[in-house]
């Protein structure tokens, strides 16, 4: 089946992002093809290239990455999320003259339409809500 | 089928009551994160007419260390498990 996940919660702020991964995981070892996780509301921070966890602590942003290297998982963030809590790429903060960006590949921003096209290509879609 | 998820508390969140209202007789719930505290013995009143339906999330009960503690008519099922009842399940909707 083809997956797909909503995620709204931040890393190390409520348990969704940790449990959004580890099913993540469990979909791909059971032989589904996870098509990409969306990130919207607070999950956006999931994408912040300068967080830097205890090296002891699980490491969740890793995580994702690891997934879009391993099975080709697209990391889509909502754009109007990212934007207003700081995340952002090196394209945007060109445009809106920032210093320097908090996203980067394989992170894209993109916008709300994907999440819809992911509801309606995939053959299910998990949020997971914190 | 319809499975739902609920990941708050039912001591301090009333957002179960609005999942079970909105659960057919054919539907599932799995609780999972903070919500697997509705395992508990007494708590088992909160969830009438499920019996068979009710799931709670290995995982999440052994990191609060409730995994003993779970009452016998919730069925504990781990992460792959879970991936199976979104198989089986035309919809997942999530209660948070």
């Amino acid at each position: 089946m083809r997956y797909a996940i909503l995620l709204l919660g931040a890393p190390y702020s409520s348990q969704a992002a940790h449990s959004a991964l580890r099913f993540a995981q469990a979909v791909i070892a059971r032989g589904h093809r996870l098509e990409a996780v969306f990130f919207y509301a607070d999950g956006v921070h999931n994408a912040a290239s300068l967080a830097t966890p205890p090296q002891d602590e699980p490491q969740i942003v890793d995580g994702w990455v690891d997934l879009q290297r391993d099975h080709d998982v697209r990391l889509e963030v909502c754009i109007a999320a990212a934007l207003r809590r700081g995340i952002i790429d090196a394209a945007e903060a060109a445009r809106h003259g920032k210093d320097g960006h908090s996203l980067a590949p394989p992170f894209t921003l993109t916008g709300l339409g994907q999440l819809i096209d992911l509801g309606v290509d995939c053959d299910r879609l998990i949020t997971f809500g914190a | 089928m319809i499975l739902h998820t609920l990941n708050r508390s039912p001591l301090d969140s009333s957002v179960y009551l609005q999942a079970l209202a909105a659960m057919t007789e054919a539907d599932c719930l799995l609780l999972i994160e903070d919500g697997v505290l509705g395992c508990l013995p007494a708590q088992a009143g909160r969830w009438p007419q499920l019996t068979g339906r009710l799931f709670a999330l290995r995982e999440d009960l052994a990191s609060r260390g409730l995994v003993d503690a779970c009452s016998d008519s919730i069925t504990v099922i781990d992460i792959q498990e879970f991936v199976a009842l979104t198989e089986q399940a035309t919809k997942v909707v999530s209660w948070y």
